[in-house]
């Protein structure tokens, strides 16, 4: 019992410690040819409050974006922002920093 | 004098240098030829900042224009802008220079393909130059007719690889002096290779080489056709596109390849353009 009183703190404690650390998104974006065209979605994501260290890869199509503590993505809203850059959002993959 | 200031002022804005104005109708945006279209747009309320200069020579006559170019991105699909051309223009007689006319455009991305690395895609493009500049100057500055540009285009951009096709036609308004200068089309086919395709942050660089043709129609004075006016000429015209994150320079030249101009009138000898733009 005792022992499983401890996993359970023990896995609270870790899910706090990586909460406070933050999210990293990494979105399949397709369209992306282009290091000019692209700037368009690093300005949109500077825009979103929270978001840091914003990487684009163009050849594998990915997009990583590092969301601090308590600030998330949605699909919905990544769908819209990849639109309104000029291409088109594919999947969005997130884990914890 | 005053029909013969006309006239000449006819031959100079109707043949050979008149084709600047063909210069003049090219949206700058992003990643698309130096002298064709492309389907280019701009990001959602993004402003694209661009500064040309452009030169060009037929024989005796030069015309040179400083432009500024500012767009809007409306959409993700849709952009809007003004053109405002600073002219210099030089008959082999007489010289003159000041405000061009002033242009507004929209261009309306309305078919996108998406997959990894690659877009292909197609707009439609509209263009009205208006009628703001002097024609009090020797040689005019300015047409004194509104005139109007339709255009479509196709681009395929890849990591490696590019290509566009587009075709613009331009409705030649008739000034008051009874001047209607022919009609315009405009045919543009154009590769390109990035070499080296590099990350996003760092320096990027496309070469490219279009075949741009043109057909005018004769222009006519006061209902009777000009018979120095209009013809057909083809260009190859290689350019280069280098960017750093949000600034780009383009240039490319013109070298006529092929000309068949009606009746007497000077070929062109070379056309080029340098354009600096920022995405802000």
């Amino acid at each position: 019992m005792k022992k499983i009183i401890l996993a359970i703190a023990m896995s609270i404690l870790m899910i706090q410690t990586v909460q406070a650390a933050g999210t990293q998104y990494e979105m399949r974006v397709d369209g992306l040819a282009c290091p000019f065209c692209a700037y368009g979605i690093e300005k949109k994501l500077k825009a979103i409050e929270g978001t840091s260290n914003i990487s684009v890869d163009l050849n594998k199509g990915l997009v990583k974006v590092e969301m601090a503590e308590g600030k998330s993505l949605t699909e919905d809203r990544m769908k819209k922002l990849f639109s309104d850059s000029g291409f088109t959002y594919r999947s969005m993959k997130k884990k914890a920093l | 004098m005053e029909k013969v200031k006309i006239l000449n002022n006819i031959k100079y804005n109707v043949c050979g240098l008149a084709v600047l104005l063909g210069l003049a109708s090219t949206a700058v945006l992003a990643h698309d030829p130096v002298f064709g279209i492309g389907p280019h747009v701009l990001f959602k309320d993004g402003f694209e900042v661009a500064l040309g200069v452009e030169s060009e020579k037929a024989a005796d006559e030069k015309e040179q224009a400083l432009q500024l170019e500012v767009t809007y991105g409306i959409t993700g699909d849709w952009a809007i802008g003004v053109d405002l051309p600073y002219d210099y223009k030089d008959d082999g007689t007489n010289s003159s220079n000041g405000m061009g006319d002033l242009s507004v455009f929209s261009k309306y991305r309305f078919w996108r393909k998406d997959s990894l690395g690659l877009q292909e895609s197609a707009a439609v493009l509209v263009k009205v130059i208006t009628d703001t500049a002097s024609t009090s100057k020797t040689p005019f500055l300015g047409k004194g007719t509104t005139d109007t540009i339709l255009g479509l285009t196709y681009g395929y951009e890849g990591r490696r690889w590019y290509r566009w096709a587009g075709a613009r036609y331009r409705f030649n308004g008739k000034n008051n002096a009874g001047v209607d200068r022919g009609d315009k089309i405009l045919l543009d086919f154009v590769g390109g290779i990035r070499p080296t395709p590099t990350g996003y942050l760092e320096p990027d660089t496309v070469w490219l080489l279009e075949l741009n043709g043109e057909y005018g129609k004769k222009a006519s004075f006061n209902g009777s056709n000009l018979a120095n006016t209009g013809g057909t000429e083809w260009f190859i015209s290689p350019g280069i596109f280098w960017t750093k994150r949000n600034f780009a320079i383009k240039a490319g030249v013109q070298i006529p390849v092929s000309s068949n101009l009606n009746g007497s009138q000077n070929e062109s000898d070379y056309r080029a353009k340098l354009i600096f733009e920022w995405h802000l």
